[in-house]
């Protein structure tokens, strides 16, 4: 592999097509840069060197071109300096932490002659990193199963990433005055002289553990590219709930009550710059459900001690708790703090 | 400090001296590289999955959200993909299904008298299954156009690598249903006789379109999911709710047309596409 560069005492300067007019005030600008330089060294004190400078013997002569070829080692000399080169010299980095390690001049001429397989995998650095940064993450959610009362409203997610791929966080749900009771229902009931208990939720909070395992990039129209991720998510919190009276409203009213619940999800994040990304998450919610009772105490009504009377709240539930799952999809954006961050390696 | 403070000071001065001293004129210039890259495409040798070959991709589709009947369609889609972005095809399936709770709930304690007797299915003697009435999709057809804008990969526990591509799809077909059929008009069953509830055939033309990916696994096969809705209108509990006055949103002792409802029937595909012909590579 050889890339071809300037001698060094032309300042590095990138090789130009000749007949390229336009270059020609960025040379301008090359020389005011140079002359600021030039005047910033004079008024500033001469520091210390941690290099040495370059040598005669590495300054190849002015107008020629080096040929650099990066398969030999770093410390090899130019063609026709072959003979003072000295080859198992350490040449820094592993050769120095490890010599067995050290490429030779032989090792890479033959490495070279392998044949290489042409499709490139190019993993480059991620572009945005989650390391110690925090998500706030807005969204909205709609509701996926529930085809009697929809649950939609907003919510807000705040995770904490304790590794680039690991996060806690809380996230909540806010229902209340938002659920729908779908005319699917009323249709249902007038048709079957069936009620089917009906439930509404006020709230939803929860602690979570966020984890990414997959994460990858597209190319838009081989135009752009966006990197995206793929999380997972499980957390436990409450929910709170109430039947909506639908088997007796005229005696039944019921107070939200907070339910213990758990949740797991699987969320796509793309982002569109390195700390704002749009997110599409499914959610299930499972809690244990109290639902209205489908039969009427027979007592008289208005006597709410009375343990056989429609009026005593005893009698508005059915036994037990029925194990309910609230799949919903939430749409929304990330927002990490802070803005910017370091990777730890170099490109 | 005194020195690092008078020094930084002097190179601030230095440089606003020089640059007070030269035309500010900013302008883009093209680096010129040299060596093997100068000149060189983006990507080279990007594997061209799809253009050029046909696809079959066996499915099998689960619907969402509903009310009396889940259907699972087995089926297959088949397509060509004339370049990388575009392919045209059809998926079509068969469909069956089981019953929701809420069917089964109906039909243990729904009571068969007269005020169910258009709505609820009976015999002349007493309960028949109200699963039977409920309307189910029997098979699917619909050619489409598949646009893959998105072409990328991912990393799996950042181990395991996969290209992926994403694509959007729009199509026209139909969809046949069996449905409960018309009723009660002159001339037809009355709603109330046992008969009236065996369910017709339908065919509803309908739209259908949805996003997906699609994770290549080798040169020959992909896993794909995708999510599609196709919405149409549909009697789905076999039932007389709409059609009398004053607006016609109340019962009218008569099962037709007024009683199909419009319902965006979504469903959740998982596919596994096997790709005939050779793969091709970009330049």
């Amino acid at each position: 592999m050889n890339f071809r560069i300037e001698p060094a005492g032309s300042a590095g300067r990138i090789e130009r097509k000749p007949d390229e007019a336009r270059n020609k005030p960025v040379e301008k600008m090359s020389k005011c840069f140079a002359l600021a330089a030039a005047a910033t060294l004079l008024l500033a004190p001469v520091n210390a060197f941690a290099q040495k400078g370059p040598t005669k013997a590495d300054a190849p002569g002015a107008g020629q071109t080096q040929e650099l070829d990066l398969d030999q080692p770093a410390d090899a000399k130019p063609a026709g300096q072959e003979g003072t080169a000295n080859p198992a010299a350490p040449a820094g980095g592993i050769c120095e932490i490890d010599p067995s390690a050290c490429p030779k001049g032989q090792d890479l001429g033959e490495a070279a002659k392998r044949k290489v397989k042409a499709d490139i995998y190019a993993v480059e650095q991620i572009y945005a990193l989650r390391y110690h940064r925090f998500e706030l993450q807005p969204y909205w959610n709609f509701t996926l199963n529930d085809q009697f009362v929809s649950h939609p409203g907003p919510g807000l997610a705040m995770n904490y990433y304790l590794t680039n791929v690991l996060a806690v966080g809380l996230n909540g749900n806010f229902y209340s005055g938002l659920n729908v009771d779908s005319d699917f229902n009323f249709q249902n009931r007038r048709a079957t002289r069936v009620a089917v208990p009906l439930n509404e939720y006020s709230w939803s909070g929860a602690l979570d553990f966020t984890y990414v395992p997959v994460y990858g990039k597209f190319a838009g129209f081989s135009n752009f590219i966006f990197s995206y991720d793929i999380f997972v998510q499980g957390g436990v919190g409450a929910i709170s709930t109430r039947p909506i009276p639908v088997i007796d409203p005229d005696n039944r009213k019921f107070d939200f009550a907070p339910k213990v619940a758990f949740n797991v999800g699987i969320g796509l994040r793309v982002f569109l710059t390195r700390w704002l990304a749009a997110n599409i998450m499914i959610a299930d919610y499972i809690f244990p459900e109290k639902l209205e009772s489908l039969s009427i105490a027979p007592g008289p009504v208005g006597q709410p001690n009375n343990p056989t009377s429609p009026s005593n709240s005893a009698t508005w539930l059915q036994d037990g708790a029925s194990v309910t799952n609230n799949v919903q999809a939430q749409i929304g954006i990330s927002v990490f703090l802070p803005f910017s961050f370091n990777y730890r390696l170099p490109k | 400090m005194r020195r690092f403070v008078k020094a930084l000071t002097s190179a601030a001065l230095g440089a606003t001296v020089a640059f007070a001293a030269c035309e500010p004129k900013a302008e883009a210039q093209e680096i010129q590289l040299t060596g093997p890259l100068a000149g060189a495409k983006a990507v080279r040798k990007l594997r061209l999955y799809r253009e050029g070959r046909f696809e079959i991709a066996p499915t099998v589709s689960f619907s969402l959200l509903d009310e009396y009947r889940r259907t699972i369609i087995g089926g297959a889609r088949l397509q060509y993909n004339f370049t990388d972005w575009l392919a045209v095809g059809v998926w079509g399936g068969y469909g069956f299904g089981f019953s929701t709770d809420l069917t089964d709930q109906i039909d243990t304690v729904a009571q068969r008298n007269a005020r169910t007797a258009i709505n609820v299915n009976h015999t002349a003697t007493g309960t028949a299954p109200f699963g039977d009435q409920v309307g189910r999709i029997s098979w699917v057809a619909f050619p489409q156009v598949q646009f893959i804008p998105f072409r990328g990969k991912l990393a799996l526990f950042q181990a395991l690598f996969v290209d992926a591509d994403a694509y959007v799809f729009l199509g026209g077909g139909a969809a046949g249903l069996q449905e409960r059929p018309d009723c009660g008009a002159a001339g037809q069953t009355s709603c109330s006789n046992p008969s009236s509830f065996t369910l017709g055939s339908r065919v509803a033309p309908a739209f259908t379109g949805g996003i997906g990916l699609n994770f290549w696994l080798a040169d020959l096969v992909s896993l794909g999911i995708e999510y599609r809705a196709m919405p149409f209108s549909w009697n789905r509990g076999g039932f007389d709710s709409r059609g009398g006055p004053p607006s016609g949103n109340f019962p009218d002792n008569k099962v037709d047309s007024s009683d199909q409802t419009f319902k965006f029937n979504q469903m959740l595909s998982i596919s596994v596409g096997v790709m005939l012909g050779d793969r091709k590579t970009s330049p």
